[in-house]
């Protein structure tokens, strides 16, 4: 144990890189996943197949390939891109095009009754996606949402892997560093306690979510048009 | 910039990665949906001590990334004196992450199976086991199969992260040829094509099993 304490610094600068990689690939794949959900259900020609196509590819293409490519492939094409902005760029896509699955399915989630209803009253497509749509789709979004949350703390540990100083990495090094200055590898103990400090932070996320799914659940009727059954 | 010789000249190398992440897949999906099955019976048949172990292992899969889980098992487990072949190392983590999985797949399955059939089966004397192989299964497997071929798939791309590890699977071949070469492009679209010619291929066939599964009895 008192490897972690004598580490400490060290440990909590490679927490704080995996927040910052996770908060911002949130952020990202947020401003993605809804304008291209909203784009999706807007049933415009074409652009609705090429948000699809995208979106498929981007979940067909394994996460550890996606960061490399960007890894190895943006410095051929000139672009001058930092281990944190490949893994940051290759996360935010991945979690977009999930994200933009999740708003999609949400938003189209929405009964078409509210949709005419708000056109009779003469609403503009802006004033019912901002005050009619969304706060409805909302309910079937969020706890999804926060699973995919979930997914993208756990997608920055591929950060060691480009030699991102995150959470993972640091453990690495301290495994090493100790093992070389002999003593016997602590490598049981330190991975065990990653694996437990990723469990804490991604169970309070996943609680988070079983919560939202509960309380949305407990009203949906405010969801649903009347006469359809509820689970 | 973009050299299809150079490309056409790393096919065997390519493909050699591609036969060991198909074994790998193969193993760790068969060894996964075992897992499921007994875990998903068990979950939902609530057994004592063993549901909330099942339940237990659940989440700690789903809750932790399957890199940290890898690294564990790779060198953390030879720390304490277990040593596993490299390739064995890639099976069981993929088989463990897909187990956790698989075992909430088929707990939906199991779900499905309404307490009517349950009591059928027990009116007319049709042992546990019997019940488990020839009512409860089947209709689990139809109701779970989309969730269960999700899964696979997750697993065929979660092969990659055995790259990470030096296990000579698709990405590592990829990956140690744009070390060495420099010719990222070519790899990276061998890579893109190939992955996603997998993924559509295998749920282009879910969809089909799935038709075929979902076909009413004939009498």
């Amino acid at each position: 144990m008192h490897l972690f304490v004598e580490n400490w610094g060290f440990i909590s600068k490679g927490l704080m890189e995996t927040f910052k990689l996770a908060g911002v690939s949130l952020l990202c794949s947020t401003i993605i996943a809804v304008v291209l959900g909203t784009l999706s259900v807007m049933r415009l020609p074409w652009i609705g197949r090429i948000i699809r196509g995208a979106v498929e590819l981007f979940r067909a293409v394994p996460l550890v390939v996606n960061i490399f490519f960007f890894y190895f492939v943006a410095p051929t094409l000139g672009v001058d891109l930092s281990p944190f902005g490949s893994v940051t760029l290759g996360l935010s896509l991945w979690g977009g095009a999930n994200g933009t699955e999740i708003v999609r399915g949400g938003l189209a989630s929405v009964s078409s009754h509210q949709w005419h209803s708000a056109r009779a009253l003469g609403m503009s497509t802006f004033q019912i996606f901002v005050s009619i749509v969304w706060p409805q789709a909302l309910k079937s979004i969020l706890p999804p949402y926060a699973g995919l949350l979930t997914l993208l703390v756990q997608g920055t540990s591929l950060g060691a892997l480009v030699g991102v100083g995150e959470f993972l990495k640091t453990s690495q090094i301290i495994v090493e560093r100790t093992t070389v200055m002999g003593g016997g590898s602590p490598a049981f103990m330190v991975y065990s306690v990653v694996l437990l400090t990723y469990f804490v932070i991604c169970s309070c996320i996943s609680q988070l979510s079983r919560r939202l799914e509960r309380r949305y659940r407990a009203s949906a009727w405010v969801a649903k048009p009347l006469g359809v059954s509820l689970e | 910039m973009f050299d299809p010789a150079y490309l056409l000249a790393q096919v065997p190398a390519l493909l050699g990665g591609l036969g060991m992440t198909l074994l790998l897949t193969a193993l760790s999906v068969a060894l996964s949906l075992a897992i499921g099955v007994a875990g998903g019976a068990i979950r939902s048949q609530r057994v004592p001590l063993l549901a909330p172990l099942a339940g237990a292992y659940v989440e700690v899969i789903r809750n932790t990334p399957i890199l940290v889980q890898l690294f564990f098992l790779f060198y953390g487990l030879p720390a304490i004196g277990l040593r596993m072949s490299l390739f064995w190392t890639g099976v069981v983590c993929l088989t463990l992450w897909g187990g956790a999985y698989q075992i909430e797949n088929f707990r939906g399955g199991f779900a499905a199976v309404g307490q009517g059939l349950r009591e059928a089966a027990l009116a007319l004397n049709l042992r546990p086991r019997v019940f488990l192989r020839r009512v409860a299964i089947p209709i689990a497997l139809r109701v779970s199969l989309p969730s269960i071929v999700n899964t696979s798939i997750s697993q065929l791309k979660n092969s990659s992260y055995l790259q990470a590890i030096g296990l000579a699977e698709l990405t590592f071949v990829a990956l140690d040829r744009v070390a060495t070469d420099f010719r990222a492009l070519e790899m990276f679209a061998a890579l893109g094509v190939l992955y996603v010619g997998l993924v559509f291929a295998l749920s282009a066939a879910a969809a089909r099993l799935e038709r075929i599964m979902n076909r009413p009895y004939a009498a």
